[in-house]
């Protein structure tokens, strides 16, 4: 069967790693926080769960050869349960880093330099027409969402519903 | 968001069934009948269907910029009887009706021209 163990499951519930990058984050190289021991841990936790998924693949195989048509299924299974878990904990870490390291400068000036719209639509038809002004219904409007935008930027992650 | 939010909810629920019969129908018939046929037969074809349930799991945590912890949990949800169905309820609570509330927040306060 393809449960990987309890040990596993107790690993993934004690909660989040330290994720938040503290003022101690920004002193010395980029990758120490590495080396904390909650990220030891994970490393610990995620060189055993790959090493694991490999035997119980070659355990798997063994079986195989031996017989047991069905474990021909797993023996493919395990491998890329392994490797998916390696090109997970690889994303996890450059994931980090790029949190750590905040957008580069490159990135920034990208973002500002493109436009917001794609080529070829036009911002003017967003503009407010002219006769706005008498339109009482549609200043309302905007009013509201104006206020409702405010409202929304003034609450924290999930925008008030968390 | 919403596409990413169904993709992982339908294998959530296939997985989850899929692992239910397994231990609890498949088992205990290889056990007392000694007829290992769903026992076997179902539980690869949810050995398969896990591969997709992973994929869209990681794909929907990405999304919501889960934490390693609970990444983890929700990946290896699929793997333990009826925990499938509580992950997935813990997941709509906590990360999905938040993030998908926001969305909608968000959509709704772009000034639009009528």
């Amino acid at each position: 069967m393809e449960i990987p163990g309890s040990a596993a499951v107790d690993a993934a519930t004690a909660e989040a790693p330290a994720v938040e990058g503290g003022p101690a984050a920004t002193k010395g190289p980029s990758w120490l926080f590495l080396i904390t021991p909650r990220w030891l841990a994970w490393h610990i936790f995620a060189v055993f769960a790959f090493w694991g998924m490999l035997w119980l693949g070659d355990w798997q195989f063994h079986r195989a050869i031996s017989g047991n048509g069905l474990s021909w299924a797993y023996t493919f299974e395990w491998p890329l349960f392994a490797g998916f878990g390696a090109i997970f904990w690889t994303r996890t870490i450059r994931d980090e880093f790029r949190a750590k390291r905040g957008p580069s400068a490159a990135e920034v000036k990208a973002a500002a330099a493109a436009p917001i719209l794609p080529e070829g639509i036009g911002t003017r038809q967003i503009e407010r027409p002219a006769d706005d002004a008498d339109d009482a219904d549609q200043a309302s409007y905007n009013a509201y969402l104006d206020r409702l935008n405010i409202e929304v930027k003034q609450h924290k992650r999930w925008g008030g519903y968390g | 968001m919403h596409a990413a939010v169904l993709r992982y909810r339908v294998m959530a629920y296939i997985t989850g069934v899929l692992i239910i019969v397994v231990c609890f129908a498949g088992i205990p018939l290889q056990l007392v009948a000694h007829n290992t046929i769903i026992s076997n037969q179902v539980a690869t074809v949810h050995g398969f269907l896990y591969i997709i349930y992973v994929i869209f799991a990681y794909m929907l945590a990405q999304k919501l910029k889960m934490r390693l912890g609970p990444t983890i949990l929700l990946l290896l949800a699929g793997t333990v009887p009826i925990m499938t169905f509580v992950v997935e309820r813990w997941m709509m609570r906590t990360y999905i009706a938040p993030a998908l509330a926001a969305d909608d927040a968000a959509a709704a306060a772009q000034p639009v021209a009528r």
